[in-house]
């Protein structure tokens, strides 16, 4: 990628999704992430930068890693944490998203950070709220701190991603982590493969077709989907495994664990057509034996722990951003 | 108001300014552009309406009609909408029957057929006696024609009282919302109605492949991971509805069946070829499946039209800078839902050509609540009695149309699709001596679609804050005042 060769101001009051990063605001965040990585090997890993700032974490969806990386990201920074386990149930008790939204401003939140089921809430919210919305997860759509630490992690070790052939596994129908990595990685100009049973592609493949011939986000370097896993392997540079939830058997989609694992998972042998220091991904949590052998989860060039610490300095590094910019600085626009 | 138009409005000497649902005693429409698709003309004229009656026609020539063009005053017959929702009895806070019809004469409408999916549904001729009355309470004169349930409470097992509901005028037979669930249900109500000699309006949506859909299947659904709305669901339909049509005929030589808001290039396919194979089928696509494509649900604000690239492909809204607005915006959650601009162009097509007969807004009126929700939860439909015109007119500045295969699929195109059940102005010409039953709007004139500018309670429109060309100024319903541009 291009870093940003003058300083570059954050100038986005909301994160909800990557699609509207320039290759500058995400290497503004890799810079930020830097930054907060220092933090976090002090001995103490708190800093004063959003002192008086409430956060409040509202989560629609069952999670633990992610919820308590923005927690443990938002008390590092000194912000006062709300945290808010919400459940589908309250839809159904009638209360709205949007009421829920102007209690939890009317209750002080300077910035929220929202989980939701649904595709696209998060934009609702930063509709009614008046601070700033950090997505942590919608629907399928996106994932836009899990692609933005998985960017992290990747250039750690490989640096500058352009040209490095970097494969996504599994079920993406249903995956914002896949989604938004599409964005981050073809806006890096990484070499994009995704790879899986052809009914959780659906969808990908239009979407690859479509960016072909020239057309598709400014700098990007191939984006193709297919289900052939010698081919999406060989010579990766990178393979990030998505967890396959049982649901999709129930569902008719696919036939079963054990046929997936044995045609999809990613096991020694497999990785062998791989390059020898490929790095081995996965957003969490693992099926250990189905997507991912247990065996591959562990070898040396795995850096899924990896993944869950730099999660935490770039959640940082996004409130901290988000915290800078208010009044007439932010984009009023809830896709700036 | 515009300069050709005189008398029968406010401060205009001549002639005392009638109320809504007044007789129009005298109005003179000088040097305008008239549409008059039964006799398949249009061209410069002129037009007086005196005590209600359509007095002259008077077609200009030569001299007299330089410098009269259609992108002026147009003068047609009143609209007829084969497809809305009142909302009324149930669910008065979206739309009552008195601001439905008011919306309805603002966009033109002089003849609105109801659907049967009220609270209660349309089941009996009771729910209907209820409608009329709040028509009649509303001192509109825009006609409500209404469509009864296929089956009770539209729950889609037993047969509602069909021979009491066409007894009491049922234009239609439809559990629109929702096909018909059970082919075997449909076939039965083909046979019934093929009787009573009523038309079965289907809404053609395979219920088991949209479960849980969100948008369009394709890329725009694939890149915002909505859960996509397969084509696949409205051509499988629409294929079971010919099917079991072409079984019913021989025992029912009367079936009639009518497919409601095709929004497919296949579905059009089908009902091309069932056509083309002598089968009774008719169908009406609506102005947002052809004017608006699914990239609006990513933001883009454009016209179908302007979403196809040079090779007949979707554009990718995303590459060449379309996307102007939020995306998820709850407006533009519609079933079916707004398509890919191919499918819009098919639409469009099948327009052109006849395999669609009408055009038809299904106006489906919501509360701020209703649509105030996470793109996923938010209630389905477009406010649509009020911008049908516009976007229509969009299409013909765009040359996708002409204004007069326009103003037939607004006026003898839907007529011809009732029949003689089609309320008392019939075929929708501008037959001299007839009541007048008409539409003036200026098409060079541009408005602005604002909650305030809208006369339904459903303010439920993607084009919200838009400028659309065709400003109605007048509608005249039976003779009597419809709707006036309360600034002309």
């Amino acid at each position: 990628m291009s870093e940003p060769t003058t300083e570059h101001f954050w100038h986005h009051r909301h994160v909800l999704d990557v699609d509207v990063l320039s290759a500058a605001d995400i290497g503004l965040v890799m810079k930020t992430t830097d930054a907060m990585k220092e933090i976090l090997a002090r001995p103490i890993t708190k800093v004063p930068a959003l002192r008086g700032r409430n956060v409040t974490i509202i989560f629609y969806e069952a999670s633990t890693r992610t919820r308590v990386s923005f927690e443990v990201a938002a008390k590092n920074l000194s912000a006062d944490v709300v945290n808010i386990a919400a459940s589908a149930s309250s839809v159904s008790k009638g209360e709205s998203l949007v009421d829920t939204i102007r209690t939890i401003e009317a209750l002080g939140a300077h910035m929220i950070v929202m989980r939701h089921g649904t595709s696209g809430a998060p934009y609702l919210a930063a509709e009614v709220f008046s601070g700033s919305v950090l997505n942590g997860g919608d629907g399928w759509h996106a994932h836009p701190t899990q692609a933005l630490l998985d960017l992290y992690t990747m250039r750690a070790h490989l640096g500058d991603l352009r040209g490095k052939k970097v494969v996504i596994l599994g079920d993406v129908l249903h995956s914002r982590v896949a989604r938004s990595n599409v964005w981050t990685l073809t806006a890096m100009g990484a070499d994009l493969w995704i790879c899986g049973p052809t009914p959780i592609l659906r969808g990908f493949d239009t979407w690859a077709a479509h960016w072909a011939n020239g057309r598709g986000p400014v700098g990007h370097d191939g984006f193709t989907v297919t289900s052939d896993m010698d081919a999406a392997l060989k010579d990766a540079d990178v393979v990030m495994a998505l967890r396959l939830q049982r649901e999709r058997m129930d569902a008719g989609i696919l036939p079963s664990l054990r046929e997936y694992a044995a045609r999809f998972g990613l096991t020694r042998e497999r990785l062998t057509a791989a390059r020898p220091d490929a790095l081995v991904m996965h957003p969490g949590p693992m099926n250990e034996g189905v997507e991912i052998a247990a065996d591959v989860a562990v070898l040396d060039r795995s850096v899924i722990t990896e993944q869950v610490s730099n999660g935490v300095a770039v959640r940082m590094a996004l409130l901290y951003l988000l915290a800078g910019v208010h009044g007439d600085d932010a984009e009023g626009s809830i896709g700036g | 108001m515009a300069e050709a138009v005189r008398g029968g409005t406010a401060g205009d000497a001549g002639a005392s300014a009638p109320r809504v649902g007044e007789v129009v005693e005298l109005l003179e429409i000088s040097r305008a552009w008239l549409v008059d698709p039964v006799a398949g003309r249009e061209g410069p004229g002129e037009i007086v309406v005196r005590d209600g009656l359509l007095e002259a026609v008077t077609w200009l020539e030569g001299a007299e009609a330089e410098g009269i063009a259609p992108d002026g005053v147009v003068v047609a017959p009143g609209f007829v909408d084969l497809h809305v929702h009142l909302r009324e009895p149930g669910n008065e806070d979206a739309e009552t029957v008195a601001s439905g019809l008011a919306a309805a004469a603002h966009g033109g409408f002089t003849t609105v057929c109801a659907m049967a999916n009220t609270t209660p549904a349309a089941d009996e001729p009771g729910v209907f006696a209820r409608v009329r009355g709040a028509a009649a309470a509303s001192g509109s004169p825009v006609e409500l024609l209404l469509h009864g349930a296929v089956t009770v409470g539209r729950g889609g097992e037993r047969l509602a009282a069909l021979g009491e509901l066409a007894d009491a005028g049922a234009v239609g037979f439809s559990d629109d919302g929702s096909s018909v669930k059970s082919p075997l249900i449909l076939r039965n109500v083909l046979l019934y109605a093929g009787m009573l000699g009523v038309p079965v309006v289907e809404h053609a949506e395979d219920a088991v492949m949209t479960t849980g859909a969100e948008a369009n299947e394709g890329y725009v659904a694939s890149v915002l991971g909505l859960k996509g709305w397969p084509v696949a669901a409205e051509v499988m339909a629409v294929e079971r509805a010919i099917a079991v049509l072409a079984t019913v005929l021989p025992d029912a030589p009367g079936a009639r069946l009518h497919l409601t808001h095709l929004s497919t290039a296949g579905a059009l396919d089908a009902v091309r070829r069932a056509k083309a194979a002598g089968l009774p089928v008719t169908c009406d696509v609506t102005p947002h499946h052809l004017g608006l494509t699914d990239e609006w649900v990513a933001g883009a604000r454009r016209w179908a039209w302007e979403a196809l690239g040079d090779d007949g492909a979707a554009r990718d809204p995303w590459a060449d800078g379309a996307l102007v607005a939020h995306p998820y915006s709850t407006a533009c959650r519609v079933n079916p839902p707004l398509r890919g601009a191919e499918d819009a162009a098919a639409v469009l097509a099948a327009l052109r050509d006849g395999t669609a007969d009408a055009v038809a807004t299904d106006h489906a009126p919501h509360t701020q609540v209703d649509k105030e929700a996470e793109f996923g939860l938010a209630a389905n439909g477009i406010s649509g009695l009020e911008t049908a015109l516009g976007v229509l007119l969009a299409a013909v500045g765009a040359r996708q149309l002409t204004l007069g295969r326009a103003v037939e699929a607004l006026t003898t195109g839907p007529s011809r699709v009732l029949g003689d059940r089609g309320g008392h102005i019939g075929a929708r010409g501008l037959t001299e001596g007839a009541a007048a039953d008409l539409v003036v709007f200026d098409a060079g004139a541009a408005w602005t679609v604002t909650a305030d500018a809208l006369a339904s309670r459903g303010a439920n429109t993607p084009l919200l804050g838009r400028e659309l060309p065709g400003r109605v100024l007048l509608t005249i319903a039976a003779g009597r005042l419809a709707y006036r541009d309360p600034e002309a």
